[in-house]
């Protein structure tokens, strides 16, 4: 696409396609004020950028200055940012449209999107079920046909577990392969912008855009911007790690039979496939749920009254200022969170918990580096345990909820690039089959990814 | 491992976040169960010898220490919640000392 009437089409469509998704509740931006910024944005494209005319809907904790960033909180109405985060501005600079901010779990906390302060999101397929999340609106928004790719964000799975319940493509590039600034902070040792896709051309192409150096993100790498693989006609000479501790005897049939049959796949293509084993993956979502919230704890400090967002009066000093926009600004599971993170940071505990797990996560890297020096090129997982659940079924469960993630949050622990694609569905809900590739090679994960979406039959039952 | 409700007031005193008695026994009762849970990993042998792991670059760069513009496509007056001849409004800190916890 390179005519600016083209673009405009593209605008006025997908603010069409967005409002007719209006019952998921995935959109946060008012329909009227996306259309008008779409047709503006595509008024101002680029027409030679790489993205020209192409809507992406992004997640609402990542800056943008076309709308308000409230992260789903309520501490953060109508918070509107005064600069562009990198990758949304990468994105204008290629010519892209952002496509409205989309609902997610409250700062990122949350992996069903009904821990947001502006409602739950509903899955495409099943309005009695959720999209996962956290970036569940991003994930709906793209399920649905809205937008052919969207932003969201990981600290620890909250790209791949909703593109997995969704049916799309979610990429969660290496960590520093994307800049954050602009990202809000929940677990700064663990965030990453990640994107969600029709498919992998779809997602791959945003990914190489918003990827590459930037002096305003210390944490990014100081490397170029991705490039994208050709798409393979074989797998000949990968060999594809098969770790047996994601595959318990308590694992869903289903998923496992979904599982089986791309590993059948990998083999028709040519690929080697070898069982590892990753000992300490069983630590996992306790070592993440001790480090992401010793991480939100401080993260969210800022969020006090004074500088950002409303402030909840009635407060006769600055401490009870701070206390009472706190208490009535954050929803139950930030509160919950932020209370875990302090415990654990807490004078006493520091050594049981945080120290602990600051020693679990480096051994749950060692057990990556150990099958990646045993000459595996990529490991293949499920990236969930289970379809979409109901929605309720978790929320008074908050350890239940957090094992939805049992299968993601390694990747986060230990900054490595891992992609959900779907490869089945149980009862017609989607299931998503995962790569987990080594450090900043993102391009071999992608060409598996690529070849395993070429034949697996993603849309029949596993 | 049990969290006791003086406890939680305790911690929420320490993060500055308000917790209304009436949500006081789940609040105890949810962190207990993932304090108990996330406690598991004592059981991993002790590993004295980790260095602890942090993904991304081994070491910070610095930007030079120069001064630019701001960048910001408004001002803070238009984000904060009370702005006035260049500042921030807060409530006066008159009460802010309290009694150690």
């Amino acid at each position: 696409m390179s005519d600016p009437s083209e673009a405009l089409a593209s605008a006025k469509a997908a603010a069409d396609r967005i409002s007719k998704t209006k019952r998921l509740n995935a959109c946060l931006t008012a329909l009227k004020d996306l259309r008008k910024s779409l047709v503006a944005q595509a008024q101002a494209a680029h027409p030679s950028g790489v993205l020209y005319g192409m809507p992406v809907a992004v997640k609402d904790n990542i800056c943008t200055l076309e709308f308000t960033t409230t992260c789903g909180s309520k501490i953060l109405g109508g918070y509107r940012s005064p600069y562009d985060s990198t990758a949304t501005a990468k994105l204008k600079a290629a010519g892209a449209l952002i496509a409205g901010k989309t609902n997610c779990d409250e700062f990122g906390m949350g992996s069903s999107t009904e821990h947001s302060a502006y409602g739950r999101s509903i899955h495409p397929f099943d309005k009695t079920r959720v999209p996962g999340g956290s970036s569940g609106g991003s994930a709906a928004l793209v399920a649905a046909g809205a937008v052919p790719a969207a932003l969201g964000s990981e600290t620890g799975g909250s790209v791949r577990q909703p593109a997995s319940l969704c049916g799309v493509v979610g990429i969660k590039p290496t960590y520093g392969r994307v800049s954050r600034y602009g990202l809000v902070a929940f677990g700064s040792s663990l965030d990453q912008i990640g994107v969600l896709g029709r498919s992998v051309h779809d997602a791959s192409r945003v990914l190489s855009v918003i990827s590459g150096r930037d002096p305003r993100d210390a944490t990014c790498e100081d490397r170029d911007p991705l490039r994208l693989p050709t798409v393979p006609e074989s797998l000949q000479g990968f060999v594809i790690g098969i770790p047996k501790e994601y595959f318990p005897t308590d694992l869903d049939p289903a998923v496992r039979r979904a599982c089986d049959r791309a590993i059948r796949l990998f083999r028709e293509l040519g690929a080697a496939v070898r069982e590892v084993s990753l000992p300490h993956t069983q630590y996992a979502v306790a070592t993440y749920y001790i480090v992401a919230p010793a991480e939100a704890s401080s993260n969210l400090a800022r969020y006090d009254g004074a500088r950002y967002g409303p402030r909840f009066n009635g407060s006769e000093d600055v401490r009870a200022l701070y206390r009472t926009t706190r208490g009535e600004g954050f929803g139950g599971e930030v509160r919950r969170r932020v209370l875990i993170g302090t415990y654990v940071l807490s004078s006493g505990y520091y050594d049981a918990y945080y120290r602990k797990a600051q020693q679990m996560r480096a051994l749950i890297a060692q057990d990556f580096r150990n099958a990646f020096d045993r000459g595996v090129d990529l490991l293949f997982t499920p990236t969930t345990p289970t379809p979409a659940f109901k929605a309720g079924e978790k929320l008074d469960d908050p350890v239940a909820m957090y094992l939805s993630d049992i299968f993601t949050v390694t990747a986060n622990l230990a900054g490595l690039p891992a992609i959900s694609l779907p490869i089945g569905r149980i009862k017609g809900l989607p299931i998503g089959g995962q790569f987990i590739g080594q450090a900043f090679l993102e391009d071999e994960m992608l060409e598996a990814a690529y070849a395993l979406e070429r034949v697996v039959p993603a849309t029949e039952e596993a | 491992m049990s969290v006791t409700h003086d406890e939680v007031r305790k911690i929420a005193r320490l993060a500055e976040l308000d917790v209304d008695d009436a949500t006081l026994p789940a609040l105890a009762e949810q962190m207990s169960r993932i304090l108990e849970y996330v406690a598991q990993i004592n059981a991993v042998p002790a590993s004295e010898g980790v260095k602890p792991f942090i993904p991304g670059p081994d070491a910070v760069r610095f930007r030079p220490d120069e001064v630019k513009p701001s960048g910001l496509a408004f001002g803070p007056a238009a984000f904060a919640p009370a702005f006035k001849d260049g500042f921030f409004l807060v409530p006066k800190l008159g009460a802010f000392e309290e009694p150690e916890l």
